[in-house]
């Protein structure tokens, strides 16, 4: 059964729709993956989804219930967001940090019972970065605080975790550690995971489903090895891709690519230089 | 999820500061223009002194004490609030007109209404109390955006304007008016801490009953207020509601301390910021710091500025000002 799906969505900020009539299911229990270019609402999407900003018209169901008119405490037991560069407070500690994930699950002034503090302290050694439980935010590596950030979306226990973008400003190494942990969590809790990806490697090798969008419209969702071909790149990104397999994982990757437009602007470039050129003689 | 050694720090933060605020009392009991000496001060406290004494220390300065105290506890909660709502660590109640819309309903009432001396000293809490909500509610309305809600920047932006024009409004409403009632804005303005009579106390106590505890009960929505807002919707705070409640109380806060108190600045910026320094950024432990350092900034500047000059002293507002402007700079500098 499908716990999550968006019927007809549409997502504007004032006049300008950013996201038009989109219909998309993300499958259970797998890893999804939005990929697309700048502005194509990727982001856009992945923010509806979660309710951090509203939509125009058309729904959201999640366990066939519109998420606009579910209690967002509830929704928060079901589904956590990891949102683009998230800031923290300074000199607030890892341990607390993670244990603010532990909302949903409090009333009152916010006392951690027993059963918080195993779900934090779970979250932190999963995240490996319970070592760092006393040190402030604000002092880690990008990839540390990426991790700790994680650490606090587990800490909500929910089945379902949104990352937009979740190895921006990470180096290759910090990359893959990130997209392993997730990995890791999908395949040995079955935890839905679904996450906007720059890069189309890593989507093609994390991914079980990719979505692609272009100008707020599906271009193709399916597997990796549906997506991730020239006719749908040239389509999202305007590509002329090359693509191969990858020789350790077996799944499709893009070897080398040329722009479409670009192409033909740079033998526009050519000619107008060679005429400013001839001229000045 | 804190550090026990932290625990323990705020514990002791919170006994020394508790103690700063009983030796202040006690020094304040014996200092000022009518002579009560210490050694007379425990014999008059358990009513075994002369008449005069007792009117000295009970209806002049214990009044005058616990007011400065209470006060200065609001103000500070108050801007802890504030600071937290708006992610601002600049921001105090001033900032949202506070100060500017209590003066501006003083003076036009002092200006513009018959004065009779009886029921009016206990009318201008009210008038102050009332141009402080209607202020804070007419920024909130020009803030407040249909799409976005209530953002953080535009709600001190339009604060900060509105303090602006109404202390424009101040001061053209005051330059054509009697030297005498002048005296008395310009004093109130300047935060002389007029409302000193028991009354008074009584009008603020219970504000700060309730929304103390209120507001420990809140900390942990203060918390994720403080993140950025995707973080605290994803954890599932209703940010549009929680952000005008917690305004409502921040102004309710300030408006009772300042209607009491006249213009003082400055204790909401300093209290919250000190306390976040000392025990770090998770409202529930910063905020009973905040809230003494407050009451005692409040009574420690007061204190010195009654007896500063004989024998009007400086008003406390001033005082506050001369500690706070300093203080302001080095953070500046810091950042």
């Amino acid at each position: 059964m499908v716990r999550l799906f968006t019927d007809d969505l549409s997502i504007g900020y004032g006049e300008r729709l950013i996201v038009n009539n989109l219909s998309v299911t993300i499958p259970d229990q797998k890893i999804t993956t939005i990929i697309g270019s700048n502005g194509c609402g990727k982001s856009t999407l992945l923010k509806a989804i979660t309710r951090i900003i509203s939509h125009k018209s058309g729904s959201v169901l999640l366990d066939g219930k519109d998420i606009s008119k579910e209690n967002t405490k509830i929704l928060a037991k079901k589904m956590a967001i990891l949102p683009q560069s998230p800031e923290s407070a300074p000199g607030l500690t890892v341990g607390e940090l993670v244990s603010y994930g532990r909302f949903p699950y409090q009333n009152g002034f916010g006392k951690l019972s027993k059963k918080d503090y195993e779900v934090i302290d779970w979250a932190l050694e999963v995240t490996g970065t319970s070592d760092y439980k006393f040190r402030p935010v604000d002092a880690l590596s990008g990839g540390q605080r990426q991790r700790v950030w994680i650490a606090m979306a587990l800490a909500q226990e929910t089945d379902i975790i949104f990352l937009d973008e979740p190895t921006t400003y990470l180096d290759m190494a910090h990359q893959l550690e990130v997209l392993e942990l997730l990995q890791k969590l999908n395949y040995e809790q079955q935890r839905t995971i679904i996450m906007v990806l720059h890069d189309l490697n890593q989507a093609a090798r994390f991914a079980d489903y990719i979505i692609a969008l272009k100008d707020g419209e599906m271009v193709k969702a399916g597997s990796c090895e549906e997506v991730i071909v020239p006719q749908v790149l040239r389509q999202v990104f305007q590509i002329d891709a090359v693509i191969g397999k990858d020789p350790r994982t077996n799944k499709p990757m893009c070897i080398t690519y040329n722009l479409l437009k670009g192409e033909k602007q740079h033998e526009k470039n050519i000619s107008t230089l060679y005429a400013h050129a001839s001229s000045d003689y | 999820m804190i550090h026990p050694a932290l625990i323990k720090k705020q514990r002791m933060i919170l006994g020394i500061s508790i103690l700063l605020i009983l030796v202040t009392i006690f020094i304040g009991m014996g200092l000022g223009y009518s002579s009560l000496s210490y050694d007379r001060l425990v014999p008059t406290l358990l009513g075994q002194g002369t008449f005069k004494e007792e009117f000295v220390l009970f209806s002049v300065r214990l009044p005058r004490i616990l007011i400065t105290l209470l006060a200065g506890m609001a103000l500070a909660l108050s801007g802890a609030i504030l600071q937290g709502i708006t992610r601002n660590d600049l921001a105090d109640p001033g900032i949202i007109g506070i100060n500017a819309g209590a003066g501006v309903a003083i003076a036009v009432f002092f200006l513009f209404f018959p004065i009779e001396a009886g029921p009016f000293v206990y009318l201008l809490p009210l008038v102050a109390f009332g141009g402080a909500i209607l202020t804070a509610f007419l920024i909130y309305l020009f803030a407040y955006n249909k799409n976005s809600g209530l953002q953080p920047v535009s709600l001190v932006l339009t604060g900060v304007g509105f303090s602006f024009a109404l202390s424009g409004a101040m001061i053209i409403l005051i330059s054509s008016a009697e030297r005498t009632k002048v005296d008395f804005i310009a004093k109130w303005l300047a935060g002389n801490i007029w409302g000193t009579d028991w009354p008074f106390i009584w009008a603020l106590l219970p504000w700060l009953v309730l929304l103390i505890p209120f507001t420990l009960y809140k900390a942990n929505r203060l918390n994720l207020l403080g993140l950025s807002e995707p973080v605290a919707i994803g954890v599932g705070v209703s940010i549009e509601k929680e952000r005008i409640i917690l305004l409502l109380t921040a102004v309710a806060l300030a408006a009772s301390a300042v209607s009491v108190t006249g213009g003082i600045s400055f204790i909401g910026l300093m209290a919250p910021h000190m306390a976040k320094a000392l025990v770090g950024p998770r409202n529930q432990l910063f905020i009973p710091v905040a809230i003494l350092l407050g009451g005692w900034l409040l009574l420690f500047a007061d204190t010195i500025g009654r007896n500063i000059i004989e024998p009007s002293g400086v008003p406390a507002g001033i005082m506050v000002s001369l500690i706070g402007a300093p203080y302001f700079v080095y953070l500046l500098l810091k950042k």
